[in-house]
């Protein structure tokens, strides 16, 4: 039987891989929206299952700036640029996908082994789903050359790795955190300041094609 | 603890100062002011520690310095101070003698986020939880991001860009690291998990092995990204060369320090299981490798801070055998010499090109003509680097070299003695070039003693440093 929490963190995990076969980027910023939802989801879940009460503080936060926020932040971006769509690199869309699908079954057979706390239940689902997320992620960056998409590969995997903290521990401390979300906001704020620079400096923002200082 | 809020309070308020005040000269003045008074409370700050009267300071749960951590923090601050020290004096002869106008406004900005990036800095040092540690170096990344920007043309945002990125994905595995480390103490060793370093060093030998592992993996991956470690050094000449001579010399002077010293941290912990083999074996061969391939970009070379970048690498390499080696006092005696001689180079290489006007160096040609002091104090800095004798980084890589040769490690230290000869020969050509033959254009004029107060007193630094360290070769090391 599959908890809530799995079930949650799972749907983000396939998502997120649905998400790598298309190259809008409206609707890659929905299902990343869609994403981050379901982990605050499981969040508000894991809360409930522990009885943590700041978890649904951070389920908050998660909701509303992650899922909401940074989604609007880069759409707005992007309808400022007027870039709807990806170029896409290495490889075409449909591949990408089903490659996530594959490293999302081999994700499965890499946690395996990896030793759950006694409290935990089912935590091979949490660890498979959060390592799934994090290679669809790298999967993301590699197969996207505008700086919008390298942000939101980025995006994934940090999700990735909060879903592996979520399912894997009783918990990380408050303090850390709030830490964390901070940095990953203000980086992505950094960054979205930076692709109107790029815009304005080379009149596009395909960052492959940025290569001045290459040796 | 009144010291600890100092040590806080300090950067913050210089950079809300500089974010205000209008005016750019007292700007300047203030932010060197203020930043020394933060190197004299560190000082004493950390005397105790130093003196050997205590072993640990805490401040707060989560915030402590240990012996190590203080001479870092002392170092940081140290070379936070002199580069910010020459930093108006570069400023102005950017546009007196490089002719180029630097709006007020970007002056200030370099002045709020090298004084936000010093806090984050000294953040990494007093951390005593590997999560705040972790937040500390995310830090780092995003305020310095603000430095390598300085100059606002296509090479510089290229370059943070790139910075931005690579860095953040590196860190963001160091982040599951983390995880990993903080899931391995709750498998009986502490009650509900913990992060504290000093709680985990406690019950290291109950962490459960599996997930220490892994987690050290991905630290050692992750800050190592950070640090510079080939193959996931492709951020650090770019970023380096870009920014303006003083942010390039405390990113190499103090922030390779910063990742460098969260390796540590995780290094040290894992030492103490069962399990240390994986944390010395990694990173004496990576740090030796590290370092050759380093040695081998050195050879072909066309920028002058790019060549100061990639010596950076090398000397990272060696510091992260030093690392692996298990000895706080080499990483520290390698870290102290490098900084204090590669601030000096970039700093003069930051005069250099404003002589020139070019970074490029096929068209930097006969510095010995056109300025001696200036000439023979990068021969001293560069000399210093390479690790010749009788400086300082000489005494640390002999040292290194002895202790890796005492733990078997017999094809680390080969590969590591021909990259310590390869970016020997490589620098020696490229700064012989330099200081001989004649300048191929017209060059831009003028010089004041105050472009070369902080190098030569720098200099002056590497030679003592090198002098002073020679016992420690004549008695056995222990």
């Amino acid at each position: 039987m599959i908890s809530g929490i799995n079930l949650c963190v799972l749907c983000a995990a396939v998502l997120a891989c649905l998400m790598v076969g298309s190259l809008h980027l409206r609707l890659n910023l929905f299902l990343y929206g869609v994403e981050t939802l379901f982990i605050a989801g499981a969040t508000v879940l894991t809360a409930n299952a522990h009885g943590d009460a700041s978890l649904i503080c951070i389920a908050i936060l998660i909701g509303t700036l992650k899922a909401l926020g940074v989604p609007f932040f880069l759409l707005r971006t992007s309808e400022k640029l007027n870039v709807h769509r990806d170029v896409g690199a290495m490889i075409t869309p449909p591949l990408a996908m089903h490659l996530s699908i594959v490293l999302f079954a081999l994700s499965f057979v890499l946690t395996r082994n990896i030793p759950t706390p006694q409290l935990v239940v089912n935590g091979w689902y949490g660890a498979a789903a959060g390592i799934s997320l994090l290679f669809t992620g790298l999967v993301v960056m590699l197969t996207r050359r505008l700086a919008i998409g390298q942000i939101l590969g980025f995006l994934v995997i940090e999700n990735g790795i909060y879903v592996f903290a979520l399912t894997q521990t009783l918990g990380m401390p408050m303090l850390v955190e709030m830490g964390i979300l901070l940095d990953m906001l203000v980086g992505v704020m950094v960054c979205g300041v930076l692709v109107f620079k790029i815009q304005k400096s080379f009149e596009h923002i395909d960052v492959a094609l940025l290569t001045n200082l290459k040796e | 603890m009144e010291l600890f809020f100092t040590l806080c309070a300090l950067p913050v308020a210089g950079a809300v100062w500089a974010a205000k005040c209008q005016h750019i000269e007292s700007v300047r003045r203030s932010v060197t002011l203020l930043i020394w008074l933060q190197v004299i409370a560190t000082a004493f700050l950390i005397g105790p520690l130093l003196h050997g009267d205590a072993s640990l300071l805490r401040f707060t749960a989560d915030f402590a310095v240990d012996r190590s951590a203080a001479c870092f923090l002392l170092l940081t601050n140290f070379v936070a101070a002199c580069s910010l020290t020459h930093a108006p004096t570069f400023f102005r002869n950017e546009s007196e003698i490089a002719g180029k106008i630097i709006p007020p406004l970007h002056e200030r900005f370099f002045y709020v986020s090298s004084l936000l990036f010093v806090l984050a800095m000294n953040f990494v040092f007093m951390a005593d939880n590997l999560g705040l540690l972790w937040v500390s170096i995310e830090a780092t990344t995003i305020f310095s991001a603000g430095l390598v920007y300085f100059s606002r043309d296509k090479h510089a945002l290229e370059a943070t860009w790139k910075y931005l990125m690579v860095c953040s994905v590196g860190i963001a595995f160091a982040l599951l690291g983390t995880i990993l480390i903080f899931a391995s103490s709750q498998h009986g060793a502490v009650d509900g998990g913990s992060l504290n370093v000093r709680t985990l060093i406690g019950c290291a030998g109950r962490l459960e092995p599996k997930l220490l592992e892994l987690g050290y993996i991905f630290c050692l991956l992750g800050y190592g990204t950070k640090a510079g470690i080939f193959p996931l050094h492709t951020w650090l000449p770019d970023a380096h060369s870009e920014a303006p001579a003083p942010a390039s010399a405390m990113l190499s002077g103090a922030l390779l320090n910063c990742a460098l010293f969260a390796i540590w941290r995780v290094t040290e912990l894992v030492k103490l299981t069962e399990h240390h083999a994986i944390c010395e074996a990694i990173p004496i061969f990576w740090g030796a490798l590290t370092a050759l391939a380093a040695g081998l970009f050195l050879v072909h070379q066309y920028g002058i801070k790019r060549l100061w970048a990639y010596s950076s690498i090398e000397n990272v390499g060696i510091m992260l055998v030093a690392i692996g080696l298990g000895s706080p006092m080499l990483f520290f005696l390698q870290a102290l010499n490098h900084s204090i001689a590669k601030v000096a180079l970039f700093l003069l290489s930051g005069n250099i090109i404003q002589y020139f006007g070019t970074k490029d160096l096929s068209q930097i040609r006969g510095l010995l003509k056109v300025s001696p002091t200036c000439g023979i104090l990068l021969a001293v800095c560069a000399a210093s680097v390479t690790g010749m004798p009788p400086f300082g980084a000489f005494i640390a890589e002999w040292l290194i070299l002895a202790k890796s040769a005492d733990a078997m490690q017999g094809i680390s230290v080969a590969i590591l003695l021909i990259a310590l000869a390869i970016s020997f020969v490589a620098v020696s050509i490229h700064v012989s070039r330099i200081l001989w033959g004649s300048p191929k254009h017209e060059l831009n004029q003028t010089s004041t003693i105050s472009r070369y107060l902080v190098p030569s007193l720098l200099g002056i630094c590497t030679i003592v440093l090198g002098l002073t360290a020679i016992p420690l070769i004549l008695v056995k090391p222990q």
